[in-house]
């Protein structure tokens, strides 16, 4: 049977289908059905012990399912693993590096080992290196780094093969504020180099700078998600009025996910003329509004509205 | 060059460790060479060293090749990279243990050139291959008792690596205790009866412990497409299982010695099958220790059952349910050949044998199901709880247990009670075992 090659041309990175996955004590994961969608960046967030690790270590083809499947780039995880392990990237959340080698020699390494040749190790070595602004360091040993530095060599080696995919479990943990931000544009350069990332975390506020997908895992389910194409705004109406949540839907270019008679959370597709003409149509509308501008914290607050919605079931 | 050997090769031979072993070894060999006659020689020594080197360090690096890769979270990388399996396998083995290889490599001239003088070239190369495969085969049983033991997330890396290099010790010189029992001094010129071949011991040795070496290279690679999450299939463990009944049962003459008045002639075929039997019931013991026993594959296993796909279940079976279900092919055939036998066998008739056969059967499924029960309770000490039940269970109570032996042990005296109490207790032992795994109690 001819192998199947891992397709460049997919609707879904990673198709997920009836997914259940069982700890000898409990079930971890329980008919979870997911799609991520390629060149874009999907955060994925739930509470602790909700499976996210699970759910990662599955799509990195480092478990086998106990029912359903898995595709990465049109491969099954569970016939196909080998050719799934050396397609993407993955930092697990505790990592490990080789403290005895030198940067370079632990990017030489994980080049070598993910198939490339003599004459490609060198150049990947030195644009991994880049990316995380480790080139400065490359005959630094490895054990002699700070967490952060650490956490950036440990993605250089995940991407230094240049996966199509690249699956990073809480990223940002033990990071300061200015390697998150460095992180967080290493991000959006690799997804906008054609990469496709899911990152999973906890620190929400920073996953809506560069998530365009989020998907909520709460007791080994999906419990929601939403996409962020476009710009979260916030309306707030002085005075209540009913017609809001019709009056959104009615209007193109908007993904409204909550709505009531004194305000709404929506995402915009426009630009800032069309934010302008959409602010106009309500007020002759005869809104009263009273606050209209980007929300920072939609992301944090739709997390809070799923899982609050999730525990009261 | 294979990366994975070349990373160890990093870490392992940086210049100032070579330099230490080399100095470390040519200190030692000094030592001894200017010692007084009377105390061992330079040879003495290398020997020594050699296997200090090779043999007992070796097995530890062999082992914690994995084992460290597991406590420093560095292995879900070596997962993920692109490096086949066998050289995954040979890059590690050889990779983590270049360093005493290196010293070992250094003591090899001092062993072999007095073999070379006193006994000639054919007598030194044999001499050479042995000591080789003898640290081969020692680190790569170390290697595959470590790929077993973190299937278990056992989580006591020390204590993994202790019993890893335990088993590589025991390995190494299993052959050369058996080449030392068979050609002692008293008896140079005997020859060694195996299948009623007359072999001279040391060739024969010699040739075991190839092969042996073969088929632990063999059982790391298929751990290690373990590891890397490829399937291995059962067919590799059954040929290792028949080579090994039918290596073992040629041992047939030994096992009859231990009869007193048995007719090794007239029963040969029965004490081939039992000699094959022991074998893979050691092995089924030796499995149901190391291996997972993961309930959650016994979950699926029950489910691919009920569901018809016998096929596909057959194929997932861990090497201790084969070598299980192996022993109780070969225990039946061995009632049966025993049924069929009218002849009486070290004064006991053959058919008088039949039923403490079956109890002795059904303990050993009781005891399978010590390893599988324990271990829904406790990951981490469920097998050596379930070890230590059995300690308890042939050692400690048969010597207070008095008439009541026969609810432990088979015995001749009171076959039914012994038949009986066995198949009872293992009976309920596993449906204990299904109700916790069906239920997923922990």
């Amino acid at each position: 049977m001819a192998r199947r090659k891992f397709s460049d041309q997919l609707t879904s990175m990673i198709k997920i289908r009836n997914l259940v996955f069982e700890y000898p004590t409990a079930r971890a994961l329980d008919g979870v059905n997911l799609d991520v969608a390629p060149g874009a960046i999907t955060a994925l967030v739930g509470p602790n012990g909700a499976g996210k690790t699970t759910l990662l270590r599955l799509m990195a083809a480092l478990e086998t399912p106990y029912a359903g499947c898995i595709t990465i780039g049109g491969l099954d995880t569970r016939l196909e693993p080998r050719a799934v392990h050396q397609r993407l990237g993955y930092l697990p959340d505790f990592f490990g590096l080789y403290d005895g080698l030198s940067v370079r020699r632990c990017l030489i390494f994980a080049a070598r080992a993910h198939g490339l040749s003599s004459g490609q190790v060198n150049k990947a070595v030195m644009d991994a290196a880049q990316n995380v602004g480790l080139a400065g360091r490359l005959d630094q040993s490895a054990g002699t780094l700070s967490r952060g530095l650490r956490q950036r060599l440990a993605i250089a080696q995940a991407l230094v093969h240049r996966p199509r995919l690249l699956l990073l479990d809480e990223p940002a943990a033990g990071l300061d504020p200015q390697a998150r931000r460095e992180l967080s544009r290493l991000l959006l350069s690799l997804r906008d180099g054609g990469m496709t990332l899911v990152v999973s975390s906890h620190i929400l506020a920073e996953l809506e700078d560069y998530s365009d997908q989020m998907v909520i895992i709460d007791h080994g389910r999906v419990a929601g998600g939403s996409t962020f194409k476009g710009t979260q705004l916030r309306i707030a109406l002085a005075a209540p009025d009913d017609r809001l949540k019709d009056f959104l839907a009615g209007q193109s270019g908007i993904e409204v996910f909550q709505a009531d008679a004194s305000g709404a959370r929506v995402i915009w597709q426009g630009g800032v003329e069309g934010r302008a003409a959409l602010l106009q149509a309500l007020v002759r509308a005869g809104f009263a509004v009273s606050d209209f501008g980007e929300d920072r914290h939609a992301l944090e607050e739709l997390y809070f509205a799923r899982i609050d919605r999730e525990t009261e079931h | 060059m294979n990366p994975e050997f070349q990373r160890n090769l990093w870490l392992e031979l940086a210049p100032a460790r070579i330099l230490l072993m080399a100095g470390f070894v040519f200190c030692v060999l000094a030592i001894f060479s200017a010692a007084p006659p009377a105390l061992p020689g330079p040879g003495f020594a290398a020997t020594a060293l050699y296997y200090f080197l090779v043999v007992l360090w070796g097995t530890r690096n062999a082992a914690l090749s994995v084992i460290v890769e597991i406590r420093e979270r560095t292995w879900d990388f070596q997962k993920l990279n692109a490096i086949h399996p066998f050289a995954m396998m040979w890059g590690k083995l050889f990779g983590s243990t270049s360093f005493v290889w290196f010293g070992g490599i250094l003591c090899l001239p001092f062993i072999i050139y007095p073999v070379l003088q006193s006994r000639g070239p054919s007598m030194a190369a044999a001499e050479l291959a042995v000591l080789i495969l003898q640290g081969v085969l020692a680190q790569s049983v170390s290697l595959l008792t470590s790929l077993n033991l973190i299937r278990r997330h056992h989580n006591n890396w020390r204590l993994d690596a202790f019993l890893c290099q335990v088993t590589g010790i025991i390995a190494a010189f299993a052959f050369g205790f058996r080449g030392l029992l068979s050609a002692s001094p008293q008896n140079q010129a005997a020859t060694f009866s195996w299948w009623d071949m007359a072999l001279d011991p040391q060739s024969f040795q010699s040739v075991s412990l190839a092969i042996f070496t073969a088929w632990a290279l063999g059982g790391c690679l298929r751990a290690m497409r373990l590891e890397l999450r490829l399937s291995n299939g059962p067919f590799v463990w059954l040929a290792f299982l028949a080579f090994l009944a039918l290596y073992e049962a040629g041992f047939e003459s030994w096992l009859a010695r231990a009869i007193p008045g048995a007719d090794f002639a007239r029963h040969a075929g029965v004490f081939r099958l039992a000699a094959a039997g022991i074998s893979l019931a050691s092995s089924a013991y030796g499995m149901a220790f190391l291996e997972p026993k993961d309930p959650v594959q016994f979950r699926w296993l029950i489910v691919q059952i009920r569901s018809g796909r016998i096929a596909r279940a057959l194929l997932a079976l861990d090497c201790w349910m084969l070598s299980f279900s192996a022993t109780i092919l070969c225990t039946l055939a061995l009632a049966f050949a025993f049924w069929r036998d009218p002849q009486s066998i070290g004064g006991v008739s053959a058919s008088a044998l039949i039923l403490p056969l079956l109890a002795a059967l059904g303990f050993f499924t009781r005891d399978i199901g010590f390893f599988v029960l324990f271990r829904t309770w406790s990951r981490e000490r469920g097998d050596f709880a379930a070890a230590g039940v059995l300690v308890v269970l042939y050692i400690v109570l048969p010597r207070i247990a008095g008439p009541a032996q026969s609810l432990l042990l088979p015995q001749l005296t009171a076959p039914l009670i012994a038949f009986s109490a066995a198949w009872a207790e293992a009976a309920a032992l596993w449906a204990w075992t299904i109700v916790r795994i069906e239920r997923r109690t922990g």
